[in-house]
């Protein structure tokens, strides 16, 4: 007797599967699938309240170029009323000036100093405002080099950065520049929470209370909610641990389950994200939502 | 430079494919349901293509992936989706896959079929995907002592069932050229 005599189906009995016309369009489906980007770099949650916006009204309408080296090729410095940036040695200084300009604005500085990227306006938390976010490669940063950003203080203008990055890179790099959202409107997604306690309000520790107590805490200051589970995988591969938290219904959520941590969704909404109970079911299988940076440029 | 995700995950689809389709398979009880399994297993790599690693370690890192997909497929989550259905009748129709289920084939199938999970496991990284050590090491996450260990155990108690359940010769029951 051989135990691999049990298996139904040995591998060799499979020779020809994978170009079979069946496995292909399965294939080609999976590939018409968003995927998952890989954030290379995020700066501080934390961003200065009180910044400058005023500083916009100096700028001139008309760019200013400055640098030029050869005709048609990357200046060394661009400044229009949005944002102005510099190249200086190894990286890029990028003061942003009007973070509501329109994003054609902040992709023309960019590209005028070599640098082809993708910027999307977006909204976030007042405390954001202003804020560069990213860089963010969705298909990965495989190149020479290394891309990043480092914020500046003190900063004159509404946010000053340092940005790096090989101009060769041919991938597609996206760049988000934070405006005040409108009453209600989401912000973006800020990246993973932190399961061990992003905290929203302030002077309230949601961290490791009930769902019933952190809601009667949020309600008392006239806040809505949503809520997100947090399912916790233990990585067969590597033995770590990852997070994925699925948005659900309250009707999912009993209320003597733990509030992991909070966030806010909006000016008047805070997402609570809850430790699945023991009879919240199978967690599923993690699958990423769009986010604001997989959206058609 | 590294290959684009496109070209990378057509290579790695490949040429993977048939090792997890057969890995998925060999564990699910109906073939049918195989294709929803392997479609999630490689949807992942593809979400995640930047962590596969080169080489066979890819395999091992997609059967690390299977196992977890088919741990939720158990638990109940059964997902058919359309991009699945030609394949799901390609495997519902398939000759090679006509076999009993294991536990109406011998004594032995069903010994096998009451161990623990982890045993069961092993004993079939083994002895289906021809595994050694350090490559179960590597799948699971754990050190080759402790894959070792853990083998050493199971055989043990996978001839303490064969013993028990009447089959007088256990170390007639081979495990990849040698007995158990």
């Amino acid at each position: 007797m051989n135990l691999a005599d049990l298996a139904r189906v040995r591998d060799k009995d499979l020779a020809g599967e994978a170009s079979a016309p069946e496995t292909r369009a399965l294939m080609h489906a999976i590939m018409s699938e968003e995927r998952e980007p890989l954030t290379v770099t995020r700066p501080g949650r934390k961003v200065r309240r009180g910044l400058v916006l005023g500083l916009a009204a100096m700028a001139t309408a008309a760019a200013v170029a400055v640098g030029t080296g050869l005709v048609g090729g990357p200046v060394t410095s661009y400044a229009n009323a949005a944002v102005s940036i510099k190249k200086t040695g190894e990286y890029f200084s990028v003061n942003i000036t009007d973070p509501t300009a329109d994003h054609h604005r902040f992709e023309e500085a960019f590209r005028a100093v070599g640098l082809r990227v993708t910027v999307k306006v977006v909204p976030v938390a007042p405390s954001d405002v202003g804020k560069l976010i990213g860089p963010i490669v969705p298909g990965g940063f495989k190149w020479h080099g290394s891309i990043g950003t480092q914020r500046i203080t003190p900063c004159s203008s509404a946010f000053c950065a340092k940005v790096w990055m090989p101009a060769d890179f041919p991938g597609r790099v996206v760049f988000g520049v934070g405006r005040p959202a409108k009453p209600g409107e989401p912000y973006v997604d800020e990246g993973p929470v932190d399961p061990e306690g992003d905290e929203a309000l302030s002077g309230y520790t949601s961290h490791g209370k009930t769902v019933a107590d952190v809601r009667a805490e949020l309600s008392r200051r006239g806040l809505k909610l949503g809520y997100r589970l947090l399912w916790k995988y233990e990585d067969d591969g590597d033995g770590g641990i990852s997070w994925f938290d699925e948005a659900v219904p309250e009707s999912r959520i009993k209320d003597d389950w733990i509030v992991a941590s909070t966030r806010f969704h909006s000016s008047d909404t805070v997402t609570l994200y809850v430790t699945p109970g023991k009879d919240a079911g199978p967690a599923p299988s993690p699958h990423p939502e769009p986010q604001w940076y997989d959206m058609p440029d | 430079m590294g290959s684009d995700p496109r070209s990378r995950f057509v290579e790695i689809y490949e040429s993977a494919y048939e090792p997890i389709l057969g890995y998925v398979l060999r564990r699910c009880p109906h073939p049918e349901d195989a294709a929803d399994v392997v479609a999630e297993t490689f949807t992942v790599a593809w979400r995640r293509i930047e962590e596969v690693p080169e080489g066979d370690e890819a395999r091992l890192w997609l059967y690390g992936v299977a196992r977890r997909v088919l741990a939720n497929h158990r638990r109940g989550e059964r997902r058919h989706e359309q991009r699945t259905t030609a394949l799901r009748e390609r495997l519902a129709a398939s000759p090679a896959l006509a076999r009993p289920p294991e536990d109406e084939m011998s004594q032995m199938g069903r010994v096998f079929r009451d161990l623990p999970d982890d045993d069961r496991e092993l004993l079939c990284l083994v002895a289906w995907e021809k595994l050694d050590h350090g490559q179960i090491a590597r799948m699971l996450g754990i050190s080759r002592n402790a894959v070792r260990i853990r083998l050493y155990r199971a055989r043990k108690r996978f001839a303490r069932g064969l013993a028990k359940a009447g089959i007088d010769h256990p170390r007639a029951v081979a495990l990849e050229g040698s007995s158990l």
